[in-house]
């Protein structure tokens, strides 16, 4: 299949990408190219400009700055695998790089482009969200920085305007326990359900923080705000934990599809939360 | 159209082609080499994987304007000069991994790249570096029989 006829061009500086964006209204930003190449085959984007922006040096940038871990946009999944700053300060999203598709997909699909896709069942997302990660995007006239948690608008969708690029991921380092899972009838697909959650407990099992984002449940991923709050402070029974998730995942909305249905999303999803947060909670199940 | 030259198996092909030219068509009708083969088209079945700069990749979803001056690796390289089986060839063979043989030369780069890249893989871990690769007709017994004994021939050479 091939895509409608399309101008490519390659961006050495992000100056340079900008003003190609600024040409044409319809411009679209390639990255590591794995999700926007089959809409292109498909057709179902059809920009009549591609501007390449894996040339430009600073979007490949992984650097630790104080607390936080900034990630280049063009970084790509087998890098965040493989690189040492990351497992040190963020296992918990190379934990999340794993699972994602397949070796090949893996060596050219890149972070930033997995946030921008927004596909509601991609893998980064819940894990982002649970660290409370934020985006910056830049367009010659102003640069922002987003929690991942505003910048996340829909399904396939984000809130980045014409012209803008994100640059960068800023991540505070986490150390504190975690548990990421996904549930895929082949680990290479996209998630039936997936969470992602991070729990600190007092030496008596008070639980002083805890951050529980979900994929594949809605029209976007999303924290759990409620029962996070529900159980913060607390030292829950195991029944009162099971009640809860029970309770919360009531209220989420998955899609039923041929990979799941709405009814069998849900009881993944409670099933892994009960089974994952138990572990960081009760310390095995 | 985009003067786009491309490295592939060591010979350096250039072509003006149009700027939405899949790789794999750059290399299946510019430089005529037929064994890459595209088989689902969307990025699922890894028909199409070549070696992009020693890393594989699924050339269906790669602009051949995105690999213009990196080197290619496709399965034509595999094959000795005397014509001579590679190792990862005689492997399959020797297990009877392939029916049909469309997606094998896909399995073969994946082969080809997983035995220099680890010296050692569980079976469990050759299914999962090939999950990208499907297989309609043959099941993966055999498949992961070859490369495994791929990597023994591989690692006794060395
Ligand atoms: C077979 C297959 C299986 C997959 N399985 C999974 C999976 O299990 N889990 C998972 O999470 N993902 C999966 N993916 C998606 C994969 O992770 C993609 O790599 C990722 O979603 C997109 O990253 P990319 O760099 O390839 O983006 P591209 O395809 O280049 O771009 C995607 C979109 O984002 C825009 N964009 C990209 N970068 C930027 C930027 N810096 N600033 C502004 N806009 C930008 C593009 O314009 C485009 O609209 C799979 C993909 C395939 C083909
Ligand atoms: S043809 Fe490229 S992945 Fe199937
Ligand atoms: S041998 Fe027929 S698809 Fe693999």
């Amino acid at each position: 299949m091939y895509p409608k006829p399309l101008t490519y061009k390659k961006a050495k500086t992000l100056d340079e990408a900008f003003s190609m964006l600024s040409q044409n209204d319809d411009a679209r930003v390639i990255a590591g190219g794995q999700s926007i190449m089959p809409m292109l085959k498909l057709r179902i984007a059809s920009p009549s400009l591609l501007v390449d922006i894996a040339p430009i040096r600073e979007l490949h940038e992984i650097r630790l700055d104080g607390n936080n871990l900034t990630i280049g946009a063009m970084v790509t999944h087998r890098e965040i695998i493989e690189s040492s700053e990351i497992g040190k300060n963020l296992p918990m999203l190379q934990e999340t790089a794993r699972h994602i598709a397949d070796v090949q997909i893996r060596n050219r699909g890149t972070i930033g482009g997995s946030i921008c896709e927004a596909d509601p069942s991609a893998d980064y997302a819940p894990t982002l969200l649970a660290l409370d990660a934020k985006v910056v995007l830049k367009s010659s006239r102003e640069e922002r920085t987003v929690d991942l948690d505003d910048f996340i608008v829909g399904p396939f969708e984000v809130n980045i305007n014409q012209g803008e690029i994100l640059t960068s991921v800023i991540i505070p380092v986490n150390r504190s326990p975690y548990s990421v899972v996904k549930y895929a009838r082949r680990s290479a697909d996209f998630a039936v359900a997936s969470m992602a959650a991070i729990v600190e407990k007092k030496p008596d099992g008070t639980i002083t923080d805890i951050r529980v984002a979900v994929g594949a449940q809605s029209d976007r991923p999303l924290r759990m705000k409620e029962l996070e709050s529900l159980l913060k402070g607390q030292k829950p029974q195991k029944k009162d934990l099971y009640l809860e998730v029970d309770k919360a995942v009531e209220h989420l909305d998955p899609i039923d599809d041929i990979h799941g249905s709405a009814e069998y999303r849900k009881e993944v999803t409670a099933n892994i939360l009960k089974t994952n947060l138990g572990s960081l909670i009760f310390g095995g199940i | 159209m985009t003067k786009v030259s491309i490295n592939i198996n060591g010979e350096k092909y250039s072509e003006d082609v149009e700027d939405r030219t899949l790789l794999v068509h750059f290399i299946r009708d510019h430089a005529r080499l037929r064994g890459t083969h595209i088989g689902c088209d969307t990025g699922h079945c890894g028909a199409c994987t070549v070696l992009l700069n020693d890393r594989p990749v699924k050339s269906c979803q790669i602009l051949a304007v995105q690999a213009d001056g990196e080197s290619v690796e496709t399965v034509e390289s595999l094959e000795g000069s005397d014509g001579k089986l590679s190792i990862e060839q005689e492997a399959f063979r020797d297990h009877f991994a392939m029916q049909c043989g469309y997606c094998t030369s896909g399995f073969l780069m994946m082969t080809h790249h997983l035995i220099r890249e680890y010296p050692e893989l569980s079976r469990e871990e050759i299914r999962e570096k090939l999950h990208g690769n499907y297989c309609m007709c043959t099941g993966y017994q055999q498949i992961v029989d070859a490369v495994q004994d791929a990597q023994k021939k591989f690692n006794e050479k060395k």
